[in-house]
């Protein structure tokens, strides 16, 4: 009796699964795979990976569980109880819940961010094998087309990881519940769109055994269409299976901002972290589609020998540039925007202040968030379309440096002559500013069509783009880490290992890809697998420094690993914040809030001074605080 | 267990409506923009005809009846689904279906244009390797068809919640539904257009 008691229950944690889905999945793609190969020509490749591709895809979500709710949706006899879908949230489930088809939104929330972690740690660990290449004149571990899939493979799962970085782990984590919210607005989608992004890991992968991709992150036509190996498949199936991915989670919060925000949560008392969700992901539902467009677009030249880009039949590369690019430019504001708005959440905790120039700042961000649409075409500034449009996109792409010195402009008021708390996550807000001024700085001379037209293609762009995306935004969604690290996992990351690894990521960071800029200075080019003897001295410098970087990793991973396992616990209120976050025990309860909050004032009100408690979690100058209900921004519901 | 616990997942009947609401218009803000980006892309192959061959003389267009009574059928669905919800809005039955068979009028309207899409998609005629403009008219036929299968998808579902009387109460799933069904009308007759108009 017991042991089948057991067994139903095994079945039951099994079915459905991660190990159901898996299983469905390989089961579809193979058979998918099979009959395609039977039906399509022999010399056709593309079309039994793509088909084993959509049959994985389709099958896992099948096995996982994903379409039980919408089956239910339409055929049930009834709506789902309580208790049902209290289960589906992962109720008393321990890890396991982890690996089903769970809709509590911090589940998802730390699904995507290990996730994250997992795809920087790969990507990391392909840009140390490029500074490895590059550390010397000459082939040394690769032969060019395995440097090229390698540049391909680190770029663009770090863009991924970028995009999903802030978003995904704490706009699904903290967003719902600084909004007063119990959850996402449709819980479901929220499981979706992870589980999107877990079905294209291995499909993304699977371009190692089928050849890999030639054409770096950019995926450019029509290389991507002549190449021959399916490995390029595998690039634009994932790409259009993330776009889908990030459509769904962009509705899904937008929705949930527009809809649960709790009562007396007016637009102006929103917390200026989920303004930047906010607008990214409305960024991202508008520019992400012209790039599924474009990805349609490629498969179909491979598969089923359309032409959109084949010039020789009337198609045309600029309509890929323009199709990828209208995304590619706003892509990296829809990374920007939500790094740089924790950027101002961590320094206004930190310098206990309210944020400067609070409406200034959101007026910045919106500006940036409209202008960033506009500026694509300074992507095709040498690629030799008609140039009648290059005036109004130097333009528009120098305006955006005004509404972001607005931003700096609100950062540096926020702390400046504020009650500074040097924590880990303010360190890394400052390396973001110093960096982002030098990314910032050498973009305006990118946007600037004659010196563009001398630095394109070179080192220059390469260490730009790097100061930019890593230097500013990875260090902004590592200041979240740190700072909500605490609510997440409630535990207290080392403070003195994370000051170790903020030290080795900036050094190390500044010098590699300042050393890079001397290099693309010097005339390197991108997209040269071996390194022209005059660009070694430069090249070295950045590879000796790179292993700072790789060292960094290590202390970080070392951090999260002792800090999870022995780390001391952390308080509801490790820092003394005022969002509501703060305002829930540690760990966080399914229900979030026993009583939804009723907000009363702004969330930066930081004019009334705490008493220092036990348990310091920061570096420097002041204790932690635990909360004081009476000081917070919200009050609970009579 | 607690209460809030309990009714964590019990949300007020107007907040539902709002979620419906801006789901739904998003994801057709998403779509609509995919559409777009369709039309644009075959406007600027079309401008730039590069290298002239952009069309060959062989590739002819769509044959414009059957396009055409896709699109009337389309019209139709769309116009007896908007009967539909009228009745729905009016009615006081217990089950808050209207008249269902108005419905199921609609959604067999859909799914016949959907069967005519593809019969259309089937036999263009073009011979492969399809330069710009076949690739083009392939594509908009194609993603059309996409467009009605989801659309009948989503139709066989709130038939079931029709079967099971589950709309009683839920009049904003006939509403909101309404919207991906009228967005699908129109986005599917622009491609057809444009494929008919486009040189």
């Amino acid at each position: 009796m017991i042991e089948t008691r057991r067994r139903t229950k095994l079945i039951q944690a099994l079915f459905p699964s991660i190990v159901s889905g898996v299983l469905l999945g390989v089961i579809g793609a193979i058979i998918a795979g099979v009959v395609v190969t039977h039906f399509a020509s022999p010399d056709n490749l593309d079309a039994p990976v793509v088909a084993a591709y959509t049959g994985w895809v389709l099958f896992f979500f099948i096995g996982i569980g994903a379409f039980n709710g919408v089956w239910d949706w339409g055929f049930a006899r009834q709506e789902p109880t309580p208790a049902e879908e209290l289960q589906l949230a992962g109720k008393d489930q321990g890890l396991w819940r982890y690996f089903r088809y769970t809709t509590d939104h911090k589940v998802v929330g730390m699904q995507y961010l290990v996730t994250v972690l997992l795809f920087f740690l790969l990507g990391s660990i392909g840009a140390f094998m490029l500074r490895l290449e590059q550390s010397s004149p000459g082939a040394i571990f690769f032969n060019p087309a395995t440097y090229n899939t390698i540049v391909g493979m680190h770029g663009i799962l770090m863009i991924a990881a970028s995009i999903l970085m802030v978003s995904g782990p704490f706009g699904n984590f903290v967003l719902p519940i600084m909004i007063g919210a119990r959850d996402m607005a449709f819980p479901r989608l929220n499981a979706l769109s992870y589980w999107l992004i877990f079905a294209i890991i291995p499909i993304f992968f699977s371009t190692l055994a089928l050849g890999g991709f030639p054409t770096g992150w950019t995926g450019y036509a029509p290389l991507s269409v002549q190449e021959l190996t399916p490995g390029m498949d595998a690039y634009c199936f994932t790409l259009i299976i993330f776009a889908i991915s990030t459509t769904v989670a962009a509705l899904n919060i937008v929705t949930t901002v527009l809809v649960l925000r709790t009562k007396g949560m007016t637009w102006g008392r929103l917390p200026v972290f989920v303004w930047g969700v906010v607008l990214s992901v409305v960024l991202g539902l508008t520019a992400f589609p012209s790039f599924l467009i474009s990805q349609v677009m490629v498969l179909t030249d491979r598969v089923f020998q359309t032409s959109f880009f084949i010039a020789a039949n009337g198609g045309s590369n600029w309509l890929y540039e323009h199709l990828f690019w209208f995304m590619g430019h706003p892509e990296v504001y829809v990374i920007a925007l939500p790094a740089m708005a924790v950027a101002v959440e961590v320094s206004a905790v930190f310098s206990r202040k309210t944020v400067f120039g609070h409406r200034m700042l959101l007026g910045s961000l919106i500006t940036i968030c409209i202008l960033s649409v506009l500026v694509w075409g300074h992507h095709l500034y040498t690629s030799g379309s008609a140039t009648s449009l290059d005036g109004p996109y130097m333009l528009d792409t120098e305006l955006i440096s005004i509404p972001t010195g607005f931003f700096f402009l609100a950062l540096i008021g926020t702390l400046w002559r504020g009650k500074i708390w040097i924590t880990v996550p303010l360190l890394f807000v400052g390396g973001m500013l110093i960096n982002f001024v030098i990314g910032g700085i050498t973009g305006i001379y990118l946007a600037d069509l004659p010196t563009d037209e001398i630095l394109h293609g070179g080192m220059f762009v390469t260490a730009h783009f790097h100061f930019t995306l890593v230097g500013s935004m990875v260090f902004g969604f590592f200041a979240g880490f740190y700072f909500w690290f605490p609510k997440m996992l409630g535990r207290r990351l080392n403070p003195m290992l994370g000051t170790l690894h903020f030290w080795l990521f900036e050094v190390g960071f500044l010098g590699t890809f300042l050393a890079l800029f001397y290099a693309g200075l010097q005339g390197e080019p991108r997209w040269s697998a071996n390194v022209a003897p005059e660009f070694a001295t430069a090249n070295l410098i950045a590879s000796l420094f790179a292993i700072l970087i790789a060292a960094s990793v290590f202390i970080l991973v070392y951090n999260v690993v002792i800090s999870v396992r022995s780390g001391e616990v952390a308080a509801a209120n490790e820092w003394g914040g005022k969002t509501l976050e703060w305002t829930v025990p540690t760990p966080v309860p399914l229900e979030n809030f026993e009583h939804l909050p009723e907000i009363k004032s702004t969330p930066y009100d930081y004019g009334v001074s705490l008493p220092p408690v036990e348990g310091a979690a920061g570096v420097g100058l002041e204790p932690a605080l635990h909360t004081q209900p009476e000081t917070l921004h919200s009050q609970p519901e009579s | 267990m607690s209460t809030a616990l309990e009714e964590m997942h019990n949300i007020a009947p107007h907040i539902r409506v709002g979620r419906a609401r801006a789901g739904v218009l998003m994801l057709i803000l998403s779509d609509s923009l995919s559409v777009v980006a369709i039309l644009a892309a075959g406007g600027y192959l079309s401008a730039l005809n590069t290298e002239n061959q952009y069309r060959l003389a062989a590739d002819h267009a769509p044959t414009f009846l059957p396009g055409l009574l896709v699109s009337l059928g389309l019209l139709l669905s769309g116009l007896t689904y908007y009967w539909w919800e009228q009745r729905v809005r009016k009615s006081t039955d217990a089950k808050g279906s209207g008249q269902p068979i108005i419905f199921v009028i609609s959604l067999l309207l859909m799914l016949a244009a959907l069967i005519g899409q593809s019969w259309v998609g089937a036999t263009l005629g073009y011979a492969a390797p399809f330069h710009a403009y076949a690739s083009l008219i392939l594509l908009l036929t194609w993603f059309s068809v996409v467009h009605l299968l989801l659309a009948v998808i989503v139709g066989i579902l709130l038939w079931g919640r029709i079967v099971r009387g589950r709309l009683a109460g839920h009049g904003y799933i006939v509403e909101v539904t309404g919207y991906w069904w009228y967005y699908t009308v129109i986005a599917s007759v622009l491609m057809w257009l444009f494929s008919v108009l486009i040189r």
